[in-house]
């Protein structure tokens, strides 16, 4: 049941990071790999209004999404746009150089010390022989209800048939008619405020340390690649299957031994390429549609 | 330096720079070679036994990458190399029986007839140059040809009897030699094979001399090699606090990559030629 609930806490929080991703993987054919920097400028500047400024937690959130808001518009503006139009694979190295700037950036401004949001000691539930804070059940459900309006947004609503179209068909979309210039603007700013999401979400729940940027990316980006190109709900789905084989490998005996916790990560990534390896183009995945 | 980040830097051209393949797993193939080398001259004393070693570790993960990069898309294997690379330095701070963990293995002595630093450096600025010399006959010859052939239209390569597996596996085994001849060479410099030393801003700081000397071409990289290195080494000499250094390299890095990138847009990921 522990297991099962740590799943879930660490589930919700690459989700966050996962669902944007896919929508921008999916219409953009883009990866970001100043991804996880981003979510930790999300959660660093969050911690600072409330640490150092000494605003309530809301108000510190929305500063936060400001901030990330102002940085994805920039970062898109200056890495992304320019390098895109020429090929699709030149931002994958530009938000590397981007995300070098930012780790330098977070490393001067909020030193290497880790940050939590919540200073006072979290209120814990006991369900069963299982505990859980009511800051994690919180976070669990505002995440699970989030997803659920995106999921419900892009399935049911003119916005999201559009994003659906340019999906499936870039080329047709924009002969329809669809912006996809303001799309992609749009996805890209929304993916970076998810994952100021998720690094608001590890601020309250854990700590913010600078060097997590690299793993909180590779693992987002691990679900959206198993969970297949533009797939919404397969790399939700994925974030949380990763989620709960790290709870796996280290909570339970295999053939009689613990796995170190330390080997956590790792053993969810590596099945995620065996996977991957036997399925490329993810369990999701559908090929571009043509006549 | 400059001969041990040649080693590494030109064996990655061959992969990102000429055969355009987003790979970034060389972090995994530096920890497998310095880690199975100096592993075993700590089990065992001898360079002779632990080269060997080091060199199969090597090859053996050059290989795996060689089949995500035939299996997988482009832009998954640059991401799943990545976390090949964590998980390998997973391994690395948490065998601590074998690799030393978070403190990596210490005392390592220099290989006979290099002891002394005047030495080390002639042999390694041989080396580099001789690797250099050697990368310019492969990029010059049919794996060389085939890698760029791929790289600019895979399916007419194919059309016309290039294997895009062979090519591959040679290709990695080739960048693989070469990354193991740099982590044998730098750990004796240093005296130890420490885990930070295969953080993600060496792999930045490969893929910006690759960029910035024009990505595929033999003498440009090494001319960028060379003038990185120096830049690189020079910025210890700044003189600011310890823990303003770090982030400061790490932004310069930065700076120095999207500045690259921008100049060779062009010649880094050429539009597919059409008829």
């Amino acid at each position: 049941m522990q297991l099962l609930l740590n799943a879930l806490i660490a589930g919700s929080f690459a989700a966050l990071l996962a669902s944007g991703l896919a929508l921008v993987y999916g219409v953009m054919g883009v990866f970001n790999l100043a991804l996880g920097q981003m979510a930790l400028i999300g959660g660093y500047v969050c911690w600072w209004c409330v640490a150092v400024a000494g605003l309530p937690l809301p108000v510190a959130i929305v500063c936060s999404l400001v901030v990330s808001l102002i940085l994805a518009w920039i970062s898109f503006d200056l890495f992304v746009q320019p390098f895109q139009r020429r090929h699709r694979f030149l931002p994958i190295v530009t938000t590397i150089a981007l995300s070098m700037l930012l780790d330098g950036l977070i490393l001067i401004v909020f030193h290497e010390e880790p940050r939590s949001i919540l200073a006072s000691g979290q209120r814990l539930l006991h369900i069963g022989d299982a505990i859980l804070s009511v800051e994690q059940l919180v976070l669990i459900c505002v995440t699970i209800l989030f997803l659920s309006v995106l999921v419900w947004v892009l399935t049911s609503t003119p916005f999201g048939r559009k994003v659906r179209a340019t999906v499936q068909h870039p080329e047709a979309a924009t002969s329809l008619g669809m912006n996809g210039p303001l799309l992609r603007r749009s996805l890209f700013i929304l993916s970076a405020l998810c994952a100021a999401c998720g690094g608001i979400y590890v601020g309250i729940d854990q700590n913010l340390s600078p060097t997590l940027g690299m793993h909180l990316t590779v693992k987002a980006y691990a679900a959206v690649i198993a969970g297949g190109r533009g797939s919404l709900k397969g790399a939700i789905l994925f974030a949380f299957i990763i989620a709960l084989l790290e709870q796996l490998a280290i909570g339970l005996p295999w053939f009689g031994v613990y796995i170190p916790a330390g080997y956590q990560g790792t053993v969810a990534l590596l099945v995620i390429v065996i996977l991957l390896l036997w399925k490329p183009e993810g369990v999701f995945g559908s090929r571009l549609r043509s006549s | 330096m400059i001969g041990m980040d040649l080693l590494s830097v030109l064996s990655y051209n061959l992969l990102f720079g000429r055969g355009k393949i987003l790979y970034f797993g060389p972090l995994a193939v530096s920890m497998a070679a310095g880690y199975g080398v100096f592993v075993t001259r700590d089990w065992t004393g001898s360079y002779l036994l632990s080269l060997p070693v080091g060199l199969i570790l090597a090859s053996g993960i050059s290989l795996v990458f060689a089949w995500m990069a035939l299996r997988l898309t482009d832009d998954a294997i640059g991401i799943l190399s990545l976390a090949v690379s964590l998980g390998a330095m997973a391994v690395i701070l948490n065998w601590n029986s074998v690799t030393g963990g978070a403190m990596g293995i210490t005392r390592i002595p220099r290989m006979q007839g290099i002891e002394s630093l005047p030495a080390f450096a002639i042999a390694s600025i041989v080396i580099g140059l001789g690797w250099a010399w050697l990368m310019l006959q492969v990029d010059r010859s049919r794996i060389g040809r085939n890698l760029k052939a791929l790289s600019e239209h895979s399916e007419a390569a194919a059309s016309v009897g290039i294997s895009r597996a062979r090519t591959y596996v040679i290709a990695f085994l080739i960048a693989g030699i070469g990354v193991t001849l740099s982590n044998v060479l730098y750990p004796q410099y240093l005296g130890l094979v420490y885990p930070s030393d295969f953080g993600f801003q060496y792999l930045v700081f490969f893929m910006m001399c690759v960029i910035a000397g024009k990505p595929g071409s033999v003498p440009g990289v090494t001319i960028a090699t060379i003038l990185l290195a120096l830049v690189k080494e020079g910025i210890r000499f700044i003189d600011l606090p310890i823990s303003l250094v770090g982030p400061l390299r790490l932004m310069i890095y930065g700076l120095i990559l999207i500045i690259a990138l921008y100049v060779r847009r062009k010649e880094m990921f050429p539009v597919q030629r059409t008829v």
